[in-house]
């Protein structure tokens, strides 16, 4: 009996550890034979698309809803938009792309594009792409999100974009005596405006960034190490260059502003969102951000807002690097259709309507963020400065190499990242040179290793 | 511990004397009391299989298959890798998840330890404490169990907010209250994020210890307290030679779910410091979810899962032979 009770408490000891490792996706093979079909067959009236949206707005799901009223009101074709926290969203496009089983056109974030089209569940768009101006209605950064290098064929279409941009606050600026028109005009002079803000202003911390908990640090730091000349992979995508001179001079100059005193090392132990509100609460006057942001200054519901901050915000480019070019990372989302769909034709017709210019207006404007098509973006951009500022930034922006292995590069690099941010706010290793070399080594070995992975 | 074996029934006995006239009744009367038992564990059988022994199953296959990027759309007919996956997590130096492997599994024993260590210990404390009669202990009782019905997420988000470093209530009492340390600590970063994760994890589970341990004190004969007491045992001497070792078995069963649960404790590290917490705090499970869930290494994250398994399978062999006797006694 005793030995029988053991057995069975360890017996459920064992089971009760969540080894369910398999719990995601199925193992069925995609059902590829509905993807076909001409572009030019009649719309069938009365089906149902599901598509697949992202939080992208204040109410995601009603938002886009009321959006696509109008082309149900034109095709007949009903839509039922489903909402997918982007928490799980990675998860549930993979699964749905491997089994067959989801909706007809989902969004994706850009970096994900080549992952998911590598999976082979989603729908080559080449021959439909000329229907809304194909290639050059994009920005050329823009257009090749919905590529994979090496391979042929469109497997997405940009649906809304963003850039970051250095938001400052004016007041601050003033205060500390430093003039907007050339505060970040170059890599030097968005340090002196740092240490002018630092001396003159001690109430508000000059800059800060998230750390290694953002989704988004990579996206952060890049910037600096394009500036510097760096580059993220080797230009065919078979290395990684993230240990070069370079690009280690863009990463050492980021970290070098917390033993400065010049980034609020705090703001590392916060993700993305929660550094968003440190700027929006009026605690940091100089932040990288997206444009979503200028979106909420008019919104009064939006509470996070210190009034003075966002009385006084002010937006500028990035700052150019030792070669006088100036980079940011520029991304966004796209849709992509599923090869499962039963109703191709249809669900192109949605994306179509979609990528029209009066609606990437609307539903950006909704989002706070820029239209993906050229026309309309310049169009917003002219709506304000600030605006401008980010289409600026939108048509110098890079975007990554179109792999599928990107999003676990990111993961390395943003891990490395991190290490490097910690030691120069004086946590782990000692901050110096030797310590970013090391780590930014061990980012691109891991990368190499990430990149060497294949089917075979 | 309560008797669990079915009992004979009482015309069981008098069947032994007619064996011959009786026999083939009282046989089917077992049968089909047999049977009943049986189709009345079947649910519970059912779903043990379904939810947890072939998710197991099926995550053991993968550990062997090249499941990555590019085969993942095969999931189950993606190509044989043998031990590969193993190898590589072990052997390989060349791996370059080999390292962040091993430095997870290091974390991961810290982390169990002090966890374990601190629950059990603090959990006993308290008992100790409570297990008086006095005005209000009810209500005293009561108190100290809300932070058992907390769920872990809302424990990670408060923690991660008192945590800190520049707004949390922690550095506030610490630095700007009572001075107790000259600068801010910064907490969620470097070596101070393994304690950021420890203190809450004991936190929320020091009740479930102390009402466990409660119950074995106040189920302890008073007459042997006071038979020491006249002896002239003081309170330490009692505790040591009679109140520990009557609660052995409890420490004992506490000790194997605890390791166990903390081993794969994922829900607080995740929350308070993300999918990557860092070479300081990175747990078994954020690293097999980082590496499975985010990174697509699906063959490596159920290879390390079944390490994880196998570590876990050999902890309970030690446990069992740890307190075979303890065991034993309270039956």
């Amino acid at each position: 009996m005793p030995r029988r009770l053991a057995v069975a408490l360890s017996a459920i000891a064992l089971l009760v550890a969540p080894t369910a490792l398999v719990a995601c996706g199925g193992d069925d093979e995609p059902d590829n034979q509905a993807a076909t079909g001409s572009k030019t067959e009649q719309l069938q009236k009365g089906v149902t698309l599901t598509l697949w949206t992202m939080p992208n707005s204040p109410k995601p799901k009603e938002d886009l809803q009321k959006m696509v009223e109008p082309f149900t009101a034109k095709t007949g074709v009903k839509v039922d938009v489903q909402e997918v926290g982007w928490d799980v969203q990675f998860d549930r496009i993979r699964n749905a792309a491997v089994s067959g089983e989801g909706p007809d056109v989902t969004q994706a974030g850009t970096t994900q594009v080549p992952f998911f089209a590598a999976l082979g569940g989603f729908m080559d768009l080449s021959d439909r792409v000329e229907d809304i101006g194909g290639k050059d209605a994009y920005a050329e950064g823009i257009w090749n999100t919905t590529q994979v290098q090496g391979q042929d064929g469109t497997w997405a279409i940009p649906w809304f974009t963003e850039a970051r941009s250095l938001y400052y606050r004016k007041d601050v600026l003033e205060k500390a005596g430093v003039d907007p028109a050339t505060a970040f005009k170059d890599l030097d002079s968005f340090k002196a405006t740092l240490q002018a803000i630092k001396e003159k202003v001690p109430d508000i911390e000059p800059f800060g960034a998230p750390g290694k908990k953002a989704y988004d640090l990579v996206h952060q730091v890049m910037p600096f190490v394009w500036d510097n000349g760096g580059a993220e992979l080797s230009e065919d995508a078979s290395k990684s260059t993230i240990n070069s001179p370079e690009a280690q001079a863009g990463v050492q100059f980021m970290a070098d502003l917390i033993p400065e005193g010049l980034f609020d090392k705090s703001q590392l132990e916060r993700d993305g969102t929660q550094v968003e509100n440190q700027f929006k609460g009026g605690r940091l006057a100089v932040w990288i951000g997206g444009p979503w942001v200028l979106g909420s200054i008019e919104r009064p519901e939006d509470d996070t807002w210190d009034e003075t901050a966002r009385e006084n915000v002010g937006v500028a480019p990035m700052p150019t690097g030792p070669q006088g070019e100036a980079y940011t990372f520029v991304g966004g989302s796209d849709l992509m259709i599923f090869k499962h769909t039963k109703y191709p034709n249809e669900a192109w017709a949605l994306v179509k309507f979609l990528s029209e210019d009066q609606t990437q207006i609307d539903y950006a404007e909704l989002l706070g963020m820029f239209p993906a098509r050229l026309e309309p973006q310049q169009q917003v951009g002219e709506s304000s400065e600030n605006h401008k500022a980010f289409f600026e930034a939108i048509q110098s922006g890079r975007t990554y190499a179109p792999i599928p292995q990107w999003g676990q590069i990111e993961n390395a690099y943003k891990t490395r990242f991190g290490n490097i941010l910690d030691s120069a706010a004086g946590v782990g290793k000692a901050y110096s040179e030797a310590t970013v070399k090391a780590q930014l080594d061990a980012a691109a070995k891991e990368a190499d290793g990430l990149l060497a992975q294949s089917a075979g | 511990m309560a008797q669990t074996t079915v009992q004979p029934p009482p015309e069981a006995g008098s069947a032994r004397v007619l064996p011959s006239r009786a026999g083939r009744p009282r046989r089917s009367a077992e049968r089909s009391r047999t049977r009943f038992a049986y189709w009345l564990i079947a649910p519970a059988v059912a779903f043990m299989v379904l939810i947890h022994l072939l998710p197991t199953t099926a995550g053991f296959l993968l550990s062997f298959k090249r499941l990555n990027t590019f085969t993942f759309a095969q999931l189950f007919d993606a190509p044989w890798t043998g031990l590969d996956n193993y190898s590589g997590i072990l052997f390989d130096e060349a791996n370059p998840l080999r390292s962040g492997f091993f430095g997870a599994v290091q974390n991961t024993v810290v982390y169990t330890f002090w966890t374990v260590g601190l629950t059990l210990g603090l959990g006993l404390a308290i008992a100790l404490l409570l297990n008086r009669e006095m005005r209000g202990m009810r209500l005293v009782r009561t108190l100290m169990l809300t932070p058992w019905i907390v769920p872990s997420f809302v424990v990670a988000v408060l923690w991660q907010f008192m945590w800190q470093s520049d707004v949390g209530i922690i550095n506030k009492v610490l630095v700007d209250y009572t001075h107790l340390l000259g600068e801010r600590p910064i907490w969620l970063l470097g070596e101070n994020s393994m304690w950021a994760i420890v203190i809450p994890s004991v936190w929320r589970g020091i009740p479930f210890a102390m009402i466990f341990f409660l119950a074995g004190l106040q189920a302890m004969p008073r007459e042997l307290h006071e038979a020491a007491a006249i002896d002239g045992a003081g309170p330490i001497k009692r505790f040591r030679y009679i109140t520990f070792p009557l609660l052995r078995p409890l420490i004992a069963i506490q000790l194997l779910f605890g390791v166990i649960y903390a081993a794969y404790q994922f829900a607080i590290p995740y929350i308070m410091l993300g999918t990557n917490p860092g070479p300081d705090a990175d747990l078994m499970m954020t690293l097999i979810y980082r590496q499975s869930f985010q990174n697509n290494l699906f063959g490596f994250g159920a290879a390390a899962s079944t390490l994880l398994m196998i570590a876990m399978f050999v902890w309970v062999l030690v446990w069992y032979r740890a307190f075979k006797r303890d065991l034993e006694a309270v039956t």
